[in-house]
């Protein structure tokens, strides 16, 4: 099927570009659609909405960020440290705005699992229910979410 | 028969080429907005441009450089100046970047506006004296485990007119297959060596920019950077200061405090600069020197994560704790801070409760 501009647009977006080194799909060769599809219905499994989701991250990041640098306990084992950066980065979705740089990482000591929390990363899962693609650093497994945040 | 698939063969080429050369010649007549007019801060300046590009770019051609960090593609949203007639409409690209203050003043993006008839704009007079400059990589040399200072020295121009406090935005070159970008850092050294400037730049996991210069960049090496830019400055006030700042925010406070000195300013200042232990700590001993000379100056370190059992004797705890015990009332003061987000959101709380008026608080936020 031929992409609409909109696609091919976002699709540019989502790759490496001058704001994200990265880009926003990781390793993943699904489309975009898939992966949000995928994510949510892995929520819907254990019985969780996109709205939890961002809800414990937005608590954690504004936490961790509150911090200035230094760890924060957030539960038994699980602790945060926020990591500053300079200049703001756009949404790959056109019109979205851009968001403050910065990232809040949360490790469990104990299973070893980490979180990187981002302003667009919550933003991405909030408006477009995008948790990024499988093998970005960014990427916020739904599941993981719960298990590291609900301790 | 093949007469007729010639013929039919000739009628399509025929056809084709005609549609092609209207095509052009239609392009060339509606697309042509000839000479354009661009009256720049009510008449200060005037350009005449080629109609067609955006007014970012034009601006460009004419040596006025606006701060971008996306190349034009209207997602930095850094570009934004007000065109006060001849912009046409918003785009919808435009549109969420700008609050509706913004738009009831005119403010676009201007790597958005097409220049397509004569346009009147404002922008920041000093942007007039922006340049775009080459320089040679003296040194990189470490101040932390992820803080470098560079050295820049300029080759063309050959000298820079800044004030300390204001910033630069440096050009990566493309590397690993990433592209080319622009990021803001300020400037860390003084005004009166104006043949090259120092910046301190931190790495960031996954920075295009500061990747590049940590792993790619060599001594020896050409960059290129605009600047100057901003209007983060030390005010003409006999206030007394209190100057906060964290990680590579050092730079533009390290830069106001060794120019007072340069010019005598003899204001009574205390710096506190803080980290998470001592090995985020730099320019300790410059800034302790420093202490030594001048009656006015006095630097505070503080430490929030340092060993308990170390051999630090200085201060610990948030900078912001520290600060309020310095100074639980500070209604006398005015402050420069420089650092993350979420440093600066805490101290401007601090220093309000503490009785500073917002308008005294100077800020240099990493954004």
């Amino acid at each position: 099927m031929k992409e609409s501009p909109q696609t091919r647009f976002l699709q540019s977006n989502l790759q490496a570009s001058k704001f994200s080194a990265g880009g926003f799909l990781g390793n993943d060769q699904r489309p975009i659609d898939e992966i949000i599809a995928d994510d949510l219905r892995q929520l819907e499994e254990i019985g969780r909405t996109v709205g939890e989701v961002v809800q414990l991250l937005k608590n954690a990041y504004e936490k961790i960020r509150s911090g200035l640098g230094n760890d924060v306990e957030l539960s038994n084992g699980v602790t945060g440290r926020f990591y500053e950066s300079m200049g703001r980065i756009p949404s790959p979705f056109r019109g979205d705005g851009v968001f403050e740089k910065g990232e809040a990482v949360v490790t469990d000591e104990n299973s070893g699992d980490s979180l990187i929390i981002t302003k667009l990363g919550i933003h991405l899962i909030e408006k477009h229910h995008f948790f990024q693609g499988v093998g970005c650093r960014y990427r916020i497994e739904p599941q993981q979410v719960f298990q590291i945040l609900t301790k | 028969m093949i007469q007729s698939i010639l013929i039919a063969t000739g009628f399509i080429t025929i056809t084709g080429l005609t549609l092609a050369l209207l095509l052009v010649l239609a392009e060339r007549r509606i697309l042509n907005y000839g000479e354009c007019e661009i009256s720049i801060n009510n008449g200060e300046k005037e350009l005449t441009v080629q109609g067609g590009a955006t007014l970012l770019a034009s601006l460009a051609e004419n040596d006025i450089f606006i701060p971008s960090a996306c190349g034009g593609r209207g997602s930095c949203a850094y570009c934004k100046l007000r065109v006060l007639a001849g912009g046409g409409v918003i785009s919808p690209v435009e549109e969420p970047y700008l609050s509706n203050e913004e738009r009831k003043n005119g403010v676009r993006l201007s790597c958005q506006v097409k220049v397509r008839n004569d346009l009147q704009i404002e922008i920041p007079k000093e942007l007039f004296s922006v340049c775009r400059f080459s320089g040679i990589i003296e040194y990189k040399k470490p101040l932390t485990y992820d803080i470098i200072e560079l050295r820049i020295r300029l080759k063309q121009p050959e000298s820079i007119d800044f004030v300390a406090g204001q910033y630069i935005q440096l050009e990566s070159a493309e590397y690993k297959g990433r592209e080319s970008v622009m990021r803001a850092y300020s400037i860390a050294s003084v005004p009166a060596d104006n043949r090259s400037i120092d910046l301190n730049i931190r790495l960031v996991p996954d920075g295009i920019c500061t990747t590049w210069v940590f792993e790619v960049l060599k001594e020896g090496q050409a960059v290129h950077f605009t600047g100057p830019y901003g209007e983060f400055r030390l005010s003409d006030t006999d206030a007394p200061i209190i100057c906060i700042a964290g990680g590579s925010g050092m730079a533009p406070i390290w830069s106001i405090i060794r120019d007072m000195k340069d010019r005598k300013i003899e204001r009574e200042t205390t710096y506190f600069f803080g980290a998470r232990s001592q090995a985020d700590l730099f320019y300790l001993e410059e800034l302790r020197q420093l202490e030594k000379v001048l009656p006015w100056f006095t630097f505070i370190p503080a430490l929030s994560a340092e060993p308990e059992n170390s051999d630090w004797k200085g201060e610990r705890g948030l900078i912001t704790d520290v600060v309020s015990r310095h100074f639980p009332d500070c209604s006398r003061h005015e402050a420069y801070l420089c650092g993350s987000p979420g440093m600066i959101d805490a101290c401007v709380a601090v220093l309000t409760k503490a009785g500073m008026p917002e308008d005294k608080i100077l800020y240099d936020k990493f954004t």
